[in-house]
């Protein structure tokens, strides 16, 4: 079980480490002068080469890496260009409204996509149920930037009950939480329908069902239990993706999350600011998958760790 | 469509669905039309029509979008701007420029539309490759493909490909290919556990026992057996795929100006959301009318696929 | 739900029971204060800022938003009024006594937010705090930084090398802070001596908690006890956020944002000239035998442009078309001559430089954002020049991308760049300076504005800028004004105006050409 944990442990700091390396090389083969982006219009050509020269921008790439690679094992993610602050304190400032939306947002998934679904099992290819269907297929095919601003022009233009953006109020986080539960809301309520429907049709069901036990305890007590596993998994997987930042629904409520910070950290083209976004999300969600792998044997006695998940 | 698995309605003592010989039975007519089975049926083929209509109302008029009597997607004229819908013959009203929105719409999606399906056949093409190398070989090409997968699992993916596009330069055929790089595990990973199906199956021995060599074997055999059902999934990708053009579009990773894609429309309009709702809700409405056709197609064709296989003759059709 | 459980209240209603209390507890807390407009309370005025406030310090980045907040936490010795003139703040002298020195006297009884007083000692740190900072936009228009010299605990002198007649001006941007205090960077926090302290400081999401400062020295209190400071990068969201009445002030808004605002009961705009030039400059890296190096040709192809069309359609009336070199609301900005629209002239004097239509081809450059409305106003450029006979092709850059390069004539060729000046000092001398006194020596280096290197006009501003009488001086700053426009250095140029909304319960907002205005003086109502 330990040895499990370790290697695991060892396999996603490898996946964040690579994943951070490639990074560093894509951005620094990318056109732009971060330099001039930092030193602003008015600069001088000498005022450039000050900065390179502050920012280690004139060494050699492979000089440039090892740099990153020894501060980033000493915990020194370097100074955002355009934050003026260590990139590290940013992204941390940032945080906390990433997971705020994301927990939001997925608990809102969670209470509306599985009752939803195990209703449409329960119900299968009735008229009723055909029509959630298709509503789902509706949300689902939904761009969220475009029902993010319908939303906000419904809710915040047309009738101003809520906030457009930001996070002054806690009221701030109905329309974002909203926007990417609606997606969410659709794909895992399609999920556990199509998982209920498997196990409500699977023999051992059909078994118990001769042998008299009610429908109500089928449903509650085999099918529901039995779904449980890959419904969850995906919740989780939904999740690690939101911490990665919830982009296009940032940018639309001007959410101050890490989202948005990365569109403007591209655009400015902080390095530092970058590679420190992609460091801490990329090894926030492999942090969150691991622990859903964990979880496994704890809701499925089947599954043992270290012997069932691997081999 | 659903007349072949509905029996005769003046004949009380049913037909099975598939013709077999009358026999006495207590199911009905309406029993059976009000079964499960015969239910999924009709709405998958519901599925399928609405589908291809709504699919075809965008597509139809976006192919035809220069022959259509509607005004140059790029005319100005200042004096007519943000005229609201069906005001002086513009069908969607105009921009903030005097531009006509149903040309910019129209044109907008044809250039959606290509990056999509420029962006689903590669894609395709890399990911049945990909897929069926690993799903045969296995060994090593599967562990490093599977790894692959795992680690672009892994990635902030829209973070990723925004900063591609911010390295490579917002031009058609980067965007196209990042779109593409995005979608490929997905196919990958279909097609091997397809294959890796196929290849236990008695004609791949045969045919090795024919002498034919392993390569030969996976082209000529095994891939022509599942290229049917990857080919499926490829399409419903493209509604994926006008999905993430139009996203990156939105946060300014789109094509270059003066290409006026669905996602720049809508990031453009929105700065007008207070007082011309058209801007940024038609377009919209244009994309989800896409996407929703091409997912009710896909819909309809899982859902009949996955009907009980009963031995019917007509199942073919 | 009312009645009691049964004893055998079935699994399923009590998960229903739990989903449901969970879904309450999950939306409680927000359902409790989901109000129309939580933000607005009758003691706090919100701001939404279109860049984010990194900092209340200004020694590296300085915004025109972010003035009006840096300059209600921490204070300079002089500020720029409302005229463009400087106005004693700190200092209640701030004399030039000599060529090269100026005599500062410290207000009586300046202090801290914390109660100690405001020393000399932290007028010098402050000096060469700024100094030492790389990469400072401040630094250009300091051709030298002053010495200070202690007279007594309230007087000092700042001796420079050479005169620098414009210092009281410069010295209104170099903000004071308790001299242990500084340091060359960016203060993420610490105190000043303005009406405001701040009380809550993210620099990751910019937003920043004012709150009035109670030991202030000024008569004058602040009325608005609590300032909110939020950063609103899309100007969508800030106009929908300030119209549902989250925020109560928003800034530097586009003209078509201005039109979804006009006419509405809760919100009153506010629109003064700015100090920004915007210009459509040409090329002056170009070969001798380039037709753009001709003056003659610059000046036809002038007569093309159809400014009050651009003006009045195009930017629907929210800037100005320039009248001169520099935006006329900057102390000692003279008028100079006029952009004239007259196809046929441009035709005629085009061919009398022996070009004919179809002869010339330029490319027009910008970035995006540049200036409001700027693809919209390089697109109708391109339409009028085109009826002059010129070929024009057009190339956008995202903000970010290449184009310091391209201006420094190392990204590619061009013709015409779509491009804006700021202005700080609010001082016409030092912004013609700024653009107009390229020399050989920094071409080498390409640090002019856009190659443009004419001796006769650095010579002007050299014999202004040695100058300390100040009526000779303005003689010689209306001189150099004139010399600029006779070479034609743009295609057409405009003064944008500086435009800003707010709910009106704010009251008391007096915005000032330098695009802010004070804090302290604003006050709530209703």
């Amino acid at each position: 079980m330990v040895r499990y944990i370790l290697r695991r442990l060892g396999q996603s700091a490898l996946t964040v480490f690579l994943t951070v390396s490639a990074v560093f090389v894509l951005i620094r083969l990318a056109p732009g002068d971060p330099a001039a982006s930092f030193a602003g219009p008015m600069a001088t050509t000498e005022d450039l080469a000050r900065v390179r020269e502050q920012f280690g921008l004139d060494q050699p790439l492979p000089t440039q890496y090892l740099v990153f690679v020894r501060d980033m094992l000493t915990g020194n993610l370097g100074t955002s260009y355009s934050f003026q602050a260590p990139a590290f304190d940013v992204v941390i400032a940032r945080l906390p409204y990433t997971t705020t939306l994301a927990t939001s947002a997925i608990l809102v998934t969670a209470f509306a996509a599985i009752p939803l679904g195990v209703w449409m099992a329960r119900r299968a290819d009735t008229r009723r149920e055909a029509g959630v269907n298709v509503a789902g297929i509706a949300a689902q095919s939904m761009p969220e930037f475009w029902s993010g601003v319908m939303l906000l022009t419904v809710f915040a233009v047309l009738f101003p009950v809520l906030p457009a953006s930001g996070f002054a109020t806690w009221s701030g986080i109905v329309l974002p939480t909203i926007t990417v539960a609606l997606l969410q809301v659709a794909l895992i309520s399609r999920l556990v329908r199509r998982e209920m429907g498997a196990n409500l049709a699977a023999p051992y069901l059909v078994a118990a069902r001769s042998r008299g036990v009610s429908e109500r305890a089928l449903t509650w007590r085999y099918a529901i239990p039995n779904s449980a596993i890959p419904v969850l998994t995906a919740l989780g997987t939904r999740f690690a993706a939101m911490l990665n930042g919830v982009v296009v629904v940032e940018v639309v409520f001007a959410w101050p999350g890490v989202g948005s910070l990365v569109v403007r950290a591209l655009e400015t083209r902080d390095y530092p600011l970058i590679q420190a976004t992609v460091l801490v999300t990329a090894g926030l969600a492999v942090l969150v998958q691991l622990l859903i792998d964990l979880a496994y044997p704890l809701l499925d006695p089947r599954v043992r760790i270290g012997k069932a998940v691997r081999r | 469509m659903t007349g072949a698995t509905r029996p005769a309605a003046n004949q009380p003592a049913a037909h099975t669905p598939g013709g077999r010989a009358a026999r006495p039975s207590r199911v009905t007519a309406a029993d059976l039309a009000r079964s499960g089975a015969v239910r999924r049926g009709r709405a998958a083929a519901a599925k399928l029509w609405a589908g291809a209509v709504c699919t075809l109302l965008v597509v139809v008029p976006v192919a035809l979008a220069r022959v259509l009597p509607i005004p140059g997607p790029d005319e100005q004229h200042l004096d007519a701007r943000r005229l609201p819908p069906l005001v002086d013959g513009h069908l969607f009203g105009t921009d903030q420029l005097g531009r006509d929105l149903l040309a910019r719409v129209l044109n907008g999606g044809q250039v959606s539309l290509t990056i999509g399906l420029l962006a689903v056949v590669v894609s395709g093409i890399i990911g049945i490759l990909a897929g069926a190398a690993a799903g045969y070989f296995g060994g090593w090409v599967d562990s490093v493909l599977s790894r692959l997968l795992e680690a672009q699992m892994s990635l902030p993916l829209l973070m990723m490909l925004l900063l591609v596009v911010a390295l490579f330069g917002p031009s058609v055929p980067v965007i196209t290919f990042v779109i593409a790089i995005a979608q490929w595990p997905e196919i990958a990973r279909l097609t091997r556990s397809l294959v890796i199906v196929e290849r236990e199956k008695p004609y791949v021995d045969a045919a090795r026992v024919l002498g034919l060599g392993r390569v030969s074997v996976l082209v000529r055999h095994v891939l022509p057996n599942i290229v049917q059902r990857a080919t499926l999934v490829v399409l419903l990708l493209l509604a994926q795929a006008v999905l993430l053009e139009s996203a990156l579009s939105y946060l300014g990773a789109g094509p270059e100006r003066p290409f006026a894609t669905w996602g720049r429309i809508i990031s453009d309009g929105q700065d007008y959301v207070t007082t011309s709702w058209w801007l940024v809700t038609l377009p919209g409405l244009f994309i989800v009318l896409l996407v929703v056709g091409v997912n009710l197609i896909g819909d309809g064709l899982r859902d009949r696929s996955r009907r009980p296989k009963t031995p019917r003759t007509e199942a073919a059709a | 739900m009312s009645q009691h459980g049964p004893p055998g209240l079935s699994r399923r209603a009590l998960l229903r029971l739990g989903g449901a209390a969970g879904a309450a507890a999950a939306l409680g807390p927000l359902g409790a204060c989901a109000g129309p407009t939580g933000a607005q309370s009758a003691g706090a005025m919100t701001l939404a800022l279109n860049r984010s406030l990194v900092s209340l310090d200004n020694k590296l980045n300085q915004f025109d938003a972010a003035v009006t907040v840096q300059r209600a936490v921490r204070q300079a010795l002089t500020r720029i009024g409302p005229d463009l003139t400087p106005e004693p703040v700190l200092a209640d002298r701030f004399e030039l006594t000599a060529p090269t020195e100026w005599t500062v006297r410290l207000r009586k009884g300046v202090h801290y937010s914390d109660g100690s007083p405001v020393l000399v000692r932290d007028v010098a740190t402050a000096l060469s705090m700024y100094k030492q900072v790389s990469g400072s936009f401040l630094a250009s228009f300091f051709p030298e930084w002053p010495q200070v010299e202690e007279v007594d605990d309230r007087v000092f002198l700042l001796h420079t090398e050479r005169p620098l007649p414009v210092l009281d001006y410069l010295m209104a941007n170099i903000l004071i802070t308790p001299g242990d205090a500084n340091e060359a960077a960016e203060l993420p926090s610490g105190i000043g001596s303005g009406p405001y302290v701040v009380t809550a400081a993210n620099r990751g999401t910019g937003t920043y908690t004012l709150e009035r400062n109670d030991r202030y020295w000024g008569a004058r209190r602040p009325a608005v006890p609590t300032v909110d400071v939020r950063f609103l990068p899309e100007e969508s969201s800030r106009v929908v956020s300030l119209r549902g009445g989250e925020v109560d002030v928003i800034d530097t808004i586009s003209p078509d944002s201005a039109e979804q605002l006009t006419g509405l009961p809760d919100i009153a705009m506010d629109s003064v000239p700015g100090t920004r030039i915007n210009q459509l400059f040409y090329n002056f890296r170009k070969p001798d035998d380039h037709p753009l190096s001709d003056v003659r040709v610059r000046e036809a192809l002038t007569f093309a442009i159809d400014g009050r069309t651009l003006v009045d359609d195009v930017l629907v009336g929210s800037v100005t078309q320039a009248d001169g070199v520099v935006s006329g609301a900057l102390t000692g900005a003279v008028a100079t001559g006029a952009y004239v629209h007259d196809p046929r002239k441009a035709r005629g004097l085009l061919a009398a430089a022996g070009i004919g239509p179809g002869d010339l081809t330029l490319k027009l450059i910008w970035e995006t954002g540049e200036f409001a409305g700027d693809t919209t106003v390089m697109e109708a450029v391109l339409q009028m020049l085109k009826d002059a006979g010129v070929g024009v092709t057009l190339q956008q850059f995202e903000p970010g991308g290449d184009i310091p390069q391209w201006r420094q004539g190392r990204g590619g060729d061009w013709d015409v760049i779509g491009n804006g000046f700021a202005s700080p000092t609010g001082l016409a001398l030092a912004t013609v300076q700024g653009m107009f006194g390229g020399t050989a020596e920094k071409e080498k280096t390409r640090d002019t504005y856009q190659g443009y290197v004419v001796p006769e006009v650095t010579d002007i501003l050299d014999r202004a800028y040695d100058e300390t009488d100040p009526k000779a001086r303005q003689e010689l700053a209306a001189q150099a004004q004139h010399a600029v426009w006779r070479t034609w250095p743009c295609l057409w140029a405009f003064v944008p105006n500086s435009v800003l909304a707010r709910r009106r319960r704010v009251r008391g907002l007096a915005l000032e050409a330098s695009n802010s205005y004070d804090l302290a003086a604003t006050r709530l109502e209703g």
